[in-house]
């Protein structure tokens, strides 16, 4: 009995495989559509600014892409540069610490110290670089700081900040939101 | 001899079966990649420069009494004015519900840029209390023309011809950056 019964099954296997045949046509048609959604939709931009969870940017009508510059992002708890810890807010969000302020609490110290460092830093690399202008100089540091920061930031706190790394001689700021839909 | 009968009439159709799998593949990776690699909240850029912190620059600048178009943030409104009595201040007051009235902001803007076509700057002073948000808001309504607005036309000195502004003040500076406290 068990014998038939094995004989029966390997024929019905046998006979599946010979006839199973699985449409790919309608899945290709399906991939195809998500590419060609994907394509369309894919914004190809050179920087790599990220962001942490429960920050909601702003929203602007303003269409330029953000190029690639040192960041700075301002979350509830601290301030982030290029992605680490620098300051760290208490005992409220978006609040200072006292020791962490100088100049009548318009200078963030430890912010200072890292802005300056990274500038120096910076500004020893292009003096090492091959890389030259025109008249033989090393090539001029765009002293450029992109901020990011919840929309909620008050601006006291952004005035501290952009402070501070005027102080630390970067003359441009990069005020990053969301790019509206026109 | 009956000759013998032609093959091709009689041979069955072949079925050409394309072998979809490689391409099915190379879909399946082309959308992973795109889906890892896409940005799905495109970032957008507001740059603004440091206010100049030479006294000397600023005395030259001050000597040739420019129109320094400025626009304070105040509890009831917004106050739009010249240090040097360029344009009459007007304020322009809160809507009914409490929120900033940035149509009104542009069409006093836009009625100042008519009147001062080549100028590009505008000086903001933001509250302490102001929201991310809201300079944001107000940069977008200093900085660009809608389409639905007036032409704005400049004279070329040179060539004498008149050519279309396309921007309203996009150089904000923000004014009360290095002085002020909270």
């Amino acid at each position: 009995m068990s014998i038939r019964r094995s004989i029966r099954n390997r024929r019905m296997r046998r006979t599946i495989h010979k006839d199973f045949d699985l449409q790919l046509t309608s899945m290709m048609d399906i991939l195809v559509i998500i590419l060609v959604f994907l394509l369309k939709s894919y914004s190809a931009s050179t920087n790599s600014f990220s962001t942490v969870a429960g920050i909601q940017l702003p929203l602007s009508k303003s269409q330029s892409l953000p190029s690639d510059s040192l960041h700075l992002l301002v979350t509830p708890d601290a301030i982030l540069f290029e992605g680490k810890k620098v300051v760290e807010f208490g005992p409220a969000v978006y609040q200072f610490k006292a020791d962490d302020l100088a100049e009548e609490n318009r200078l963030v110290v430890k912010l200072l110290d890292v802005l300056t460092r990274k500038r120096t830093e910076i500004e020893n690399m292009k003096v090492k670089s091959v890389l030259r202008d025109e008249k033989g100089n090393p090539l001029a540091f765009h002293a450029v700081i992109a901020i990011q920061a919840d929309k909620s930031v008050r601006y006291d706190v952004l005035r501290k900040i952009m402070y501070t790394a005027g102080v630390a001689d970067f003359r441009i700021f990069r005020l990053l939101a969301a790019r509206q839909e026109m | 001899m009956l000759k013998r009968p032609s093959s091709r009439r009689h041979s069955t159709p072949q079925q050409i079966q394309i072998n979809l799998v490689p391409m099915l593949d190379a879909l399946v990776t082309m959308i992973s990649f795109l889906m890892y690699t896409m940005a799905f909240m495109s970032l957008t850029m507001i740059d603004s420069p440091l206010p100049t912190v030479s006294k000397e620059e600023n005395r030259v600048l001050l000597e040739g009494r420019p129109l320094q178009l400025t626009l304070s943030f105040q509890e009831n409104g917004f106050r739009l004015w010249s240090p040097f009595q360029k344009i009459e201040e007007s304020l322009i007051p809160k809507k009914p519900d409490g929120t900033p009235d940035h149509l009104k902001l542009h069409e006093k803007l836009l009625v100042v840029k008519q009147a001062y076509p080549s100028e590009e700057k505008i000086v903001l002073m933001p509250e302490a209390t102001t929201s991310y948000d809201s300079i944001i808001r107000v940069l977008d309504a200093v900085r660009f023309l809608e389409k639905t607005d007036p032409p704005v036309t400049l004279r070329d000195p040179k060539s004498g011809t008149r050519r279309l502004v396309s921007t309203l003040f996009p150089e904000a500076v923000f004014g009360n950056l290095l002085g002020g406290t909270d």
